[in-house]
């Protein structure tokens, strides 16, 4: 009963657009494909990886002990340069975890329906890179035993944070975000894990999945129900996307310091964002999909629609960073003038230089279809552009505060071995659960990729059978 | 609302079967008196068990035991929790005028290079913990220096000796009286004395003369002897002392003096003099011609100043000498370079200024060259009223030929017994190594001073001396006025005896107390009522009237001769010595707090260097990197017959060429006695625990005298200087990662932080202080709209219901005067308890100190070496629109009905916003505990007022606060409002040029209100719209219109 769709579709509208999923692929290889790397045994690779990952994470909780016995001294901050790398950490993981939810909610809202080859890993990812991020504002501070100052918790001294600091914004911005995204993902996941539920041979497994998947069944209406939860969270998280960062450049564009008080500063701070959580997704992807050998779903077309949006993205936050030496120029104001000045020949020039070639000049790179559709490419790309948002952060934070307005107080700042290594550690923390990830949750979202092959169109009829899809599947079962 | 279902209450308390109303339903019983009804079985099953075995006998049950005891138990474990506590004895037995809390004030006196520092000290409980100067007192009038504010750390010092050491074991006071009485009366008896003024010791001197026949009695001064005072005597034929009244003065020059530097022994009175001189508020100013080889305190207040190479200033002063025609000047030739030009212009401006104008030189300057000022002062007529002659007849003073000679008696083997009290020529005279050797073989040698230092370590006998505020004694300030030192505190160690003890068991008297001969030397000197007039003298800190009588008919008779260094490095390298303003002789060393004091040009802590200039360096090879924001410097190697010394090279502008200037009080080597602090495994702070290795002083920098000869000379040339293939790490407290500073100082001086206009300028009103508006902009600064204006607590109704709201605090801080002196820094780090955090952390840019002292060079398009210095003191600046409180995410620091931004130490979590968003960047963050490593005496240095911060809070000038509630607390219960005048801060109680002036600027009458109102007044960045309290008076040079 194998009907060749090329010639039977002929004039169905699905069929005339490149496919989303290649290979030919039914709809039980696609759960094949997917729910597999959850069920087999774990690979000893997996176990590497792992352990890789667990010592970065003991790096960082040692740094972090470290840091708590000793104080903040530890870090190479000084009296100009009171934020340094926990900041600029900070704000690159809150930027990183930008991806996922512009992936799930906007694009959702957009109806771009490639978006459901990437959703779910890059849902992940940014929940992991938000925790990533606010371990940084929690242990930055002088007095950790009292970070929680910072939260509007009701106490017997009356007193309330002071809800005009940026820095409280950002309290809210990102436990919101993180909130929102978390539940989104997990409402996401559902049909998935009661998929895996219904496939799982030991007791305990079923269990524990059919506790998280909440009774699916796939009935009609925990369809209905499902799709309007769905909608409803992606209208709710799309504003979070552009608030959240919006809310991180206040920290800088609130302040009076030249360099930080400006007010390009909430939209070049999301556009960044987006820049380097696109990168990361594309970075971990590439790896992804090539272990999994799901490159039939995460197809290179998928990649490309990325690349096309870090190379807009990255010329935005060219565009705004040229933006900032014109209206330095243009506000006649000497400190603008001089930060500005200082940042592209100052002591820190090889950061800015860094930065302006990661982020505008090499991604431009990207408008040669070739290189946007090359796998080395756009791998060694996406981890430059990620080193170019680094660099950013970190121009703007430090840059503008070692020399700010008056010459007395100038100085340099250097980070110390403990900052590199709590960056690098906070890698193991995004690793670890990553490779969690990967383990025990759907990669891809199972029942949203079905949902936009050509079969699932109620319309394609004469195309198949309505059941399994085009074609037979192609894959046999895994047998446990 | 959640109803709670009610219990029936028969059902709830009684066990008794419930009576079924219905005759047919079956019922049970258990007894026949439960079918009855007994009450008594129904009371007794209502309990479960008999009565008796539940219910303790007595009252308590063992529930209520157990309830009891738990919750002590957990309520004890609890305080486990906390840190751990200490008890607080009360006395028990207060003494009468202590009341807890509140500080006493006594008068006493600092003993400073062979006069005396008069002082109002604070003390806590019988704990003394701030120094002031003594505001009746002539000459100090409540201001001081530096080196007063830091001594109280002497007295805490954990360093200090604490025992009586024989040959370097431990011995007991006992045994050294023993020892000394000893003594035959025949010995060749040297004593060779720390330079003082005391009476009381003049007197005991008699007595040890009395008792050994054979005493050479020799005052020691670490430099030598006072230059001026033996120049001036030399031209006058008599012994006087000059004083300087450079208020009176229109035109002053300075020949290498540094007399607005601490280490003059009249800092205060010249300070405050010059300060007069060239305000510009009542009269003109004076005119300031400087002739120096390095930037000196004096030479950043010059309108004129030209760098002239430590021996060419004996060749100015005799080229100004025989411009104005000075009787029997001698010839010399002209001075190089641009100083030839500016003698001519000096000269002209003092000869029309006569009796207004004065020539001052400098301690490093040899007695000839202060013989021709002296001629130079006596032939404008200048005695009498810019220059006070004091006739000094009698005083005792120390002199470089009588040490040299005693010096000679000890190395010929001409001496039995050495006395050295208060001294340390192991030190001073390091390069004279004959002296060494001949030390350690003498017979018997006494050493008395403060540390087992390097004299002490090469004598037989150390007696440790008592500080000054533990002992009696007395003295005379620099116009003569006599005072008594009182102690404050019982000796900190049982062992500490003063000097006048030590001299009192060598003469011999039968155990006298200190008291006793100082009140024997007093009898004599009082006037009337001994006990009545010594106790007002022990009350006001001085007796009036007492001081030298002033000389005014004398005339110069010795010959006027050029040194015989004069001009001989005219080619060639040169090498001065100079005393170092924060460590002076050394004798401050181990004194944390001037260690981590900044030098005023250098900007440098913690660390003596060979300062050079750019061209010089160039010569021998040597620069300065900046590597990551750290400054390396080369080493240089000096080397002078035979004698060398190695340390690095420092480029500053300013400095005079072929000419390295070199600091004392670095490299010394003190014997510590405390034990090693304990500490845990896992406790990493060796970084904070700046008084872990022992003394602080050790290891600081080198001891320049290593490369002099026996001679005290302070200038050397013929010094060989070779670069050292090494780098040495240096820490400054400013210009950091600016190296490049060049590049950077067109953008720097644009920025304009200290503002300067010209006198003419000034007086034709068209200076502007105050930067214009933008073009274009419609308002001024003041008016802009801020973030958050209209929350602004200061519009709340609460905000001005508050009684506080009654005063606005504000400052000024007048440039024109302020001097850079450091008094201000260090009184405020005595004060409000700021910790010092040793070099390493000063290198991470981690200082703490709440009042910076900027300093900026204007080359205005000149060469760099030509620059002229200004200094800035910056504390936090009290913003109205403060930028630091709108971004604290927990209300950590907030603004004061009064007007003050305030830190709420408790409160803060240590964000550091605050610090990032300050655009003076005056808030100082405590990266670490710094007061964790804190040896116990110098926790007692602390003032009790002022919460000592911890690890991980913001911390910063609070406008003296503690000092304000004080003032608050007083005015409160005498039910009035506080005066002008009443609060006075840290800074502006030290001042010495009164540059710093704080009050309610709500109060139009007050002194703060009228200094607003100056047309030299502008704010710091006032263009930001922070509206600061703290104003600036602009600087005004008085240029010659000649030289324009």
């Amino acid at each position: 009963m194998s009907t060749d769709t090329g010639t039977a579709s002929g004039t169905h509208p699905a069929l005339q657009e490149e496919p989303l999923v290649a290979g030919n692929l039914s709809f039980h290889d696609i759960t094949e494909l997917v729910s597999r790397h959850t069920e087999k045994r774990t690979p000893l690779a997996w176990f590497g990886a792992f352990a890789i990952a667990n010592i970065l994470l003991l790096t960082l909780l040692v740094c972090i002990a470290y840091l708590f016995w000793n104080g903040t001294g530890v870090w190479g901050l000084n009296n100009p340069v009171g934020w340094g790398y926990a900041i600029v950490n900070f704000v690159f993981w809150v930027g990183i975890g930008h991806a996922g939810t512009l992936i799930s909610a906007i694009l959702f809202l957009f109806r771009q329906q490639w978006r459901t080859a990437i959703n779910r890993s890059a849902e992940a990812m940014t929940l992991f890179a938000v925790m990533c991020a606010l371990i940084f504002p929690g242990i930055h501070v002088g007095r950790v035993w009292a970070a929680y100052w910072m939260l509007p918790i009701p106490n017997q001294m009356e007193m309330w944070p002071q809800f005009k600091s940026p820095l409280l914004w950002d309290v809210f911005a990102v436990s919101v975000y993180f909130t929102v995204s978390l539940v989104f993902w997990y409402v996401g996941l559902v049909p998935d894990l009661a998929t895996l539920r219904d496939r799982a041979t030991k007791k305990l497994r079923r269990r524990v999945l059919g506790f998280f998947s909440m009774g699916w069944t796939g009935a009609n209406r925990h369809w209905r129900n499902y799709e309007k939860a769905y909608l409803l969270l992606a209208a709710l998280a799309t504003p979070l996307v552009l608030s959240v960062h919006s809310v991180v450049s206040f920290d800088f564009a609130v302040s009076i310091v030249p360099g930080w008080h400006t007010t390009i500063f909430p939209p070049y701070f999301v556009a960044g964002a987006i820049f380097s959580g696109f990168a990361m997704v594309v970075t971990l992807l590439v790896i992804a999909r090539k272990v999994y050998g799901i490159e039939d779903i995460i197809t290179i077309s998928h990649l490309e629609k990325m690349n096309i949006i870090i190379l807009l993205t990255g010329t935005m936050v060219g565009f705004a960073y040229i933006t900032e030496f014109f209206i330095a120029w243009y506000s006649g104001v000497q400190y603008e003038v001089f930060a500005f000045k200082n940042r592209a020949f100052g002591p820190y020039a090889w950061a800015y230089w860094t930065m302006m070639s990661c982020n505008l000049i090499f991604p431009q790179l990207f408008w040669i279809k070739r290189l946007r559709r090359s796998i080395p490419f756009m791998f060694v790309l996406s981890i430059l552009v990620n080193i170019g948002m680094w660099f950013e952060r970190f121009v703007i934070t430090v840059t503008s505060l070692h020399r700010d307005y008056l010459p007395s107080s100038w100085d340099y700042y250097t980070p110390t071995a403990i900052d590199v290594l709590t960056f690098v550690g906070s890698f193991g923390l995004f690793f670890t659960m990553f490779l969690l990830f990967l383990r025990f949750v759907p990669m891809v979202a199972i029942s949203e990729v079905k949902a936009v092959l050509p079969e699932a169109d109620p319309h394609f009829y004469g195309h198949g059978d309505g059941q399994t899809g085009a074609h037979p599947p192609t894959l046999t079962p895994t047998v446990d | 609302m959640i109803e709670l279902p009610i219990l029936d209450a028969a059902r709830g308390q009684s066990n008794t079967p419930v009576e079924s109303t219905d005759p047919q339903a079956p019922k049970f019983w258990r007894s026949v008196g439960e079918l009855e009804g007994d009450p008594s079985l129904a009371a007794l099953a209502s309990k479960e068990f008999l009565p008796g075995a539940m219910d303790a006998p007595d009252g308590t049950s063992r529930r209520q035991f157990i309830q009891l005891m738990g919750a002590s138990m957990a309520l004890a474990g609890l305080t486990g929790c906390r840190k751990p506590y200490e008890k607080i004895l009360p006395y028990a037995r207060k003494p009468e005028e202590v009341v807890e809390g509140i500080a006493m004030h006594y008068a006493t006196a600092m003993p400073f290079r062979g006069s005396l520092s008069a002082l109002l000290v604070e003390s806590h409980e019988g704990r003394p913990t701030k120094v002031e100067g003594n505001p009746e007192h002539p000459i100090s009038r409540g201001a001081s220096g530096v080196f007063e504010q830091a001594s109280i750390l002497n007295l805490y010092d954990p360093d200090r000796s604490a025992h009586v050491l024989e040959g370097g074991a431990d011995s007991d006071w006992g045994s050294f009286v023993a020892a000394v009485s000893a003594i035959p009366t025949t010995a060749r008896v040297g004593v060779l004395i720390e330079e003082n003024s005391s009476p009381t010791i003049a007197a005991l001197r008699q007595r040890v003369a009395e008792r050994f026949g054979n005493l050479k009695w020799v005052s020691y001064n670490s430099v030598g002897e006072n230059t001026q005072e033996a120049g001036y005597a030399s031209a006058f034929g008599r012994a006087v002392r000059p004083q300087f009244n450079f208020s009176q003065a229109r035109v002053v020059v300075s020949l290498d003096a540094d007399f607005l530097a601490a280490t003059d022994v009249n800092f205060v009175r010249n300070t405050r003099e010059f300060a007069e001189g060239r305000s510009v508020d009542d009269h003109t100013p004076l005119r300031h011609y400087v002739f120096e080889p390095t930037y000196s305190t004096t030479g950043g207040m010059a309108d004129h100043r030209a760098r002239v190479k430590p021996s060419e200033v004996a060749l100015v002063a005799a080229a100004l000498a025989s411009r104005l025609g000075v009787g029997g000047a001698p010839p010399a030739a002209a001075p190089s370079g641009s100083a030839a030009g500016l003698v001519e212009a000096a000269a002209a401006d003092l000869r029309s200024a006569g009796a207004n104008g004065v020539v001052v030189a400098g301690d490093t300057q040899p007695a000839e060259v202060h013989a021709i000022c002296a001629a130079i002062n006596s032939m404008l007529g200048a005695v009498g009223n810019t220059v006070t002659l004091f006739d000094t007849a009698g005083v005792e003073m120390a002199r470089r030929d009588s040490v040299a000679d005693l010096v000679d008696d000890v190395k010929s083997g001409q001496t039995d017994v050495l006395v050295m009290i208060g001294v340390n020529p192991a030190y001073d005279l390091a390069g004279d190594s004959d002296l060494l050797t001949a030390l350690e073989g003498l017979g018997t040698t006494i050493h008395v001073g403060q540390h087992v230092d390097e004299t002490a370590t090469l004598s037989s006998w150390h007696v440790p001396q008592t500080h000054y505020l533990e002992s009696w004694g007395d003295g005379r300030a620099y116009d003569g006025t006599l005072s008594v030192v009182q102690p404050l505190i019982a000796p900190l160690y049982s062992d500490c005896k003063s000097a006048i003890e030590v001299l009192s068991a060598l003469a011999m008297d039968g155990g006298t107390t200190g008291y006793d001969q100082v009140l024997r030397t007093w009898e004599s000197v009082l006037p009337g009522n001994v006990a009545q007039g010594w106790r007002r003298v022990l009350h006001d800190g001085y007796l009036p009237d007492s001081g030298f009588s002033t000389l005014t008919n004398v005339g110069v008779t010795g010959p006027l001769r050029l040194p015989a260094s004069s001009g001989a490095g005219a080619s060639g390298l040169e090498v001065q010595i100079r005393l170092d303003t924060r460590l002076l002789d050394g004798s401050f060393a181990n004194n944390a707090w001037l260690q981590e004091t900044p030098e005023l040009a250098t900007k440098i802590v913690w660390d003596n260097v060979a300062v050079m200039n750019r061209a010089t360096a160039e010569q021998i090879g040597v620069t300065n990197t900046l590597k990551a924001g750290k400054y390396y410097a080369d080493e240089v190697r000096l080397s002078l017959d035979g004698r060398a010394v190695t340390l690095p090279a420092w480029i500053a502008p300013g400095i005079a060429d072929d000419t390295i200037i070199l600091s004392t009080g670095h490299g010394r080597s003190i014997v510590g006695t405390r034990e090693k602090r304990r500490k845990i495994f896992f406790d990493l702070d060796e970084y904070t625990d700046i008084y872990g290795a022992g003394p602080i002083a050790n290891g600081v920098g080198k001891n320049v005298a290593a490369l002099r000869s026996a001679s005290f000379s302070n200038q050397l040339s013929g010094v060989a200087a070779e670069a050292v293939p090494a780098r040495y790490h240096i820490v400054t407290t400013q210009d950091h990662g600016a190296l490049d500073l060049p590049s950077l100082q067109a953008e720097i001086e644009s920025r304009e932080p200290v503002r300067m206009a010209t006198l003419s300028a000034y007086q034709n009103h068209e200076a502007h202080f105050e930067h214009a508006p933008l073009a274009g902009a419609t308002e001024p600064w003041d008016e802009y709209p801020a973030l958050w204006e209209d929350r602004h607590p200061s519009r709340e109704e609460f905000f001005k219901d508050n009684p506080y709201y009654e005063n606005q605090w504000g400052m000024t801080i007048d440039l024109n005067t302020c001097t850079g002196c450091n008094a201000c820094s260090v009184a405020c780090q005595a004060e409000n308890n700021i910790q010092v955090v040793g070099k390493e952390e000063v290198g991470h840019g981690r200082e703490m100190s709440w009042i910076r002292l900027d300093r900026y060079f204007v080359t205005e398009g000149r060469d760099i070496d030509e620059a002229m210095m200004v200094v800035q003191p910056l504390p936090c600046q009290h913003c109205e629109n403060a930028p630091c409180e709108s971004v604290c995410p927990v209300a950590a620091t907030v603004h004061s009905p009064d007007g003050t931004n305030q830190m709420i130490y408790n409160r803060c979590i240590g964000t550091r916003y605050c610090a990032n968003n300050c655009p003076y960047k005056v808030r100082r963050f405590n990266f670490y505990n710094w007061t964790k490593t804190l040896p116990t005496s110098v926790q007692m240095a602390q003032n009790p007022n002022v919460t000592v911060r911890f690890r991980g809070v913001m911390e910063k000038c609070s406008y003296c606060i503690q000092r304000v509630r004080k003032v608050n607390i007083q005015a409160n219960l005498e039910d009035r409002s506080i005066r002008d005048g009443e609060v006075v801060t840290a800074c502006q109680q030290a001042c010495p040029a009164n540059a710093i002036t704080f009050g309610d600027i709500s109060d139009p009458t007050s002194a703060i209100a009228a200094k607003k109102e100056s047309d030299r007044r502008y704010e710091l960045l006032e263009e930001l719209s922070v509206k600061p309290r703290t104003s600036y008076l602009g600087r005004i040079q008085n240029p010659n219109p000649s030289l324009a």
